[in-house]
């Protein structure tokens, strides 16, 4: 759980009461005239910074602004020797033993030539978590607060999700690319920053390059000075040099759902965000073409955009700390008649039921029923994360 | 690595092919953010700066992570905070807030733009300065300057001059003692490594100095020559970003933002 009250809204009950009401209406009424998946402009731009491998930088409507810069480094892949062995030991110990059980007679020779024929072979890239750093920086928040390390958590989460990032970074098996995410919050954090956060990594990740290898195989690499013949670590369709495991992927993104009722609401403004019954921060990948996990039939049969769940995780919305307002049937102040009214079992019960145009902040925890129509509203073939998807798309790279 | 820049003397030209006085290449931008009461952004030269201003606000707690002026007296608290981005540099550093140079960078900016701002207009508040340093190739503090003055000025809050810096050097390192040693302005990475340097910040085109730092070994007779150098170098900084904020203004005014002739009255003297 994340909390987002990073700045108090002060609004009172009656406010929240109002909001609360005008969001629960069917169709949704936003203060801001929105639909409910309508998302508020952004202005993006990518490649600010040339000292880095890939930057950008997103300003979103209400005035928040993100800076992403990426850096890379060669990095001597250490473990590895160890990990080999510690990999391959138990598991040859395991087939053994089955063996035994199987069988009286044991091949130990089995295990040695496999371990042969891997070495012969072309090697698979392979990846490691380890391999990406990133680091938040929020103003007024230290660099260890609770807040910081969660959205930077949160994030690197999304992008390690299905270890096919990792892989991206390998040169050969003795080198990898070490990739550090900064991302900086040029303004103060005036809604939970979340989403645009995570929408300018995208965009920085998109804009990546890192410079053509000119060695091959396990020799200490060697790369090519000429950065207009760098690669895009995420390769754009039809784009040349593209090798068949990496092509049509997308950086993730991470967007801010929220619930009010039986409404899913997108992209919600601070206001919103006050009076939420629940909120989730749902972060989807891309896969295009005949990705191995897609189950979707694609009955339009033109190449659409396949999108996977990567992660989900609820964010503890600020309108759980919300003072309560209090109906006029126990309000002292209204009638005169509190101290009566306090003797009557009958109060007790209005304190804690709903009342009709009453504040009262939300308790327990989402519905499953709205989780699940959340995040199947936000995986919808031309819905939300679709519609975001393309519109980042359009961005072009500096 | 170190510079070779004995091939100085031979045309009189640095490695980045600039005369002795000559500035690198100025950008500057206000009001790059909507939500912010003054923002703007700088670069000098491949030192890319942004500044974000809010305030003067009521006294929250005071800032443990930022530099300050708290002091016992009625006058506004001007609290700023430098964020050194990991990727500014050409080898990602990644500097966290209790690093000592970035509060000295912190102290020295907040003492001189306290020193030079009207504080004492806005009693019992802060005004707090957030700036963050995207991309650094030397004199870092000088842009750092430049940049909480520009979005002062956009926040609109009323200040005696602007406080502007430049770094100064000299062509030949202490060791050398060389007699005839020039002085030069606007120091890039390079010559920051290997050349004696000083930042100074002017009030405006005046001689006034706000702030003098020289953390090199540096011969007291060169010094004069370098103080001289950076105020005329402030000078040319001093009239670039005047020209930023008037081209603001004039398209404020042009677009129909601002009123013409439309004059803000504040009582300065108090």
């Amino acid at each position: 759980m994340a909390s987002t009250q990073q700045q108090h809204l002060l609004l009172s009950p009656a406010e929240l009461a109002y909001l609360h009401i005008t969001l629960s209406q069917q169709p949704p009424i936003r203060a801001d005239g929105r639909t409910a998946t309508q998302f508020r402009p952004l202005t993006a731009e990518t490649g600010i910074l040339p000292g880095t491998n890939g930057s950008a930088r997103v300003c979103f409507a209400d005035g928040t602004e993100a800076v992403v810069g990426i850096k890379a480094e060669v990095e001597r892949t250490r473990k590895q020797g160890i990990d080999y062995a510690k990999q391959r030991r138990p598991r040859n110990k395991q087939k053994q033993q089955q063996k035994k059980i199987a069988e009286e007679e044991v091949e130990v020779g089995d295990g040695e030539s496999e371990d042969g024929d891997e070495e012969g072979a072309v090697h698979e890239p392979t990846g490691d978590s380890d391999w990406v750093k990133m680091t938040v920086e929020i103003p007024g928040l230290r660099d260890d607060d609770s807040g910081t390390v969660f959205l930077a958590t949160m994030l690197s989460e999304a992008l390690l999700a299905d270890g096919e990032f990792a892989k991206k970074l390998w040169i050969n098996r003795r080198f990898h690319w070490k990739l550090y995410l900064d991302i900086i919050l040029i303004s103060s954090p005036l809604s939970y920053p979340l989403p645009l956060l995570s929408l300018t990594t995208h965009l920085a990740l998109l804009a990546t390059r890192l410079p053509r290898l000119k060695s091959e195989a396990d020799e200490d690499p060697m790369f090519d000075d000429d950065w207009a013949a760098s690669q895009f670590i995420y390769p754009r369709q039809g784009d040349d040099n593209t090798s068949p495991s990496t092509s049509g992927t997308r950086p993730p993104i991470t967007l801010l759902v929220m619930a009010v009722g039986d409404n899913i609401i997108f992209d919600p403004s601070k206001e919103e965000l006050a009076v939420a019954d629940s909120a989730l921060a749902v972060s989807v990948g891309e896969t295009t073409g005949d990705a191995d996990g897609a189950v979707d039939v694609d009955e339009e049969g033109k190449a659409s955009r396949n999108l996977r769940l990567l992660s989900v995780r609820t964010i503890d919305p600020p309108s759980r700390l919300t003072a309560p307002g209090i109906p006029n049937a126990v309000n002292a102040a209204a009638w005169g008649q509190g101290a009566v009214v306090a003797k009557d079992p009958g109060a007790r019960a209005a304190e804690t039921d709903e009342v009709e145009g009453v504040w009262k902040a939300p308790r327990g925890g989402a519905k499953i029923a709205v989780l699940g129509a959340m995040v199947a509203k936000v995986l919808e073939k031309g819905g939300v994360a679709d519609e975001v998807l393309e519109g980042l798309y359009g961005v072009e790279l500096g | 690595m170190p510079l070779d820049t004995s091939t100085y003397d031979l045309a009189l030209l640095r490695v980045d092919g600039r005369r002795w006085n000559e500035l690198r290449r100025l950008d500057g931008q206000i009001r790059t953010q909507a939500a912010a009461d003054g923002s703007s952004y700088l670069e000098m030269g491949n030192t890319k700066v942004m500044c974000v201003v809010s305030g003067p606000s009521e006294d929250k707690r005071r800032g443990q992570t930022s530099a300050s002026t708290a002091t016992g007296s009625n006058a506004a608290d001007v609290a700023v905070s430098v964020v050194v981005a990991g990727f500014s540099s050409v080898d990602r550093k990644k500097r966290g807030r209790g690093d000592k140079r970035i509060q000295e960078l912190q102290t020295t900016i907040s003492k001189a733009l306290a020193s030079n701002l009207h504080t004492h207009l806005y009693p019992r508040s802060t005004i707090s300065i957030s700036l963050n340093v995207l991309s650094q190739d030397g004199s870092l503090l000088a842009a750092l300057i430049n940049a909480s003055t520009l979005a002062l000025i956009d926040a609109g809050i009323p200040m005696t001059d602007y406080l502007v810096a430049c770094t100064a050097g000299s062509t030949s390192s202490y060791a050398a003692n060389d007699d005839r040693a020039d002085p030069l302005v606007d120091l890039n990475n390079q010559e920051e490594q290997e050349l004696p340097f000083l930042t100074m910040a002017t009030l405006g085109a005046t001689d006034k100095v706000a702030v003098l730092v020289c953390e090199s070994r540096v011969q007291v007779s060169r010094l004069e020559g370098m103080m001289a150098a950076a105020a005329d170098a402030c000078k040319g900084v001093r009239d670039f970003l005047d020209q930023v904020i008037r081209e603001k203004g004039h398209k404020m005014v042009t677009e129909g933002t601002i009123e013409k002739g439309a004059s803000m009255a504040i009582e300065i003297d108090a």
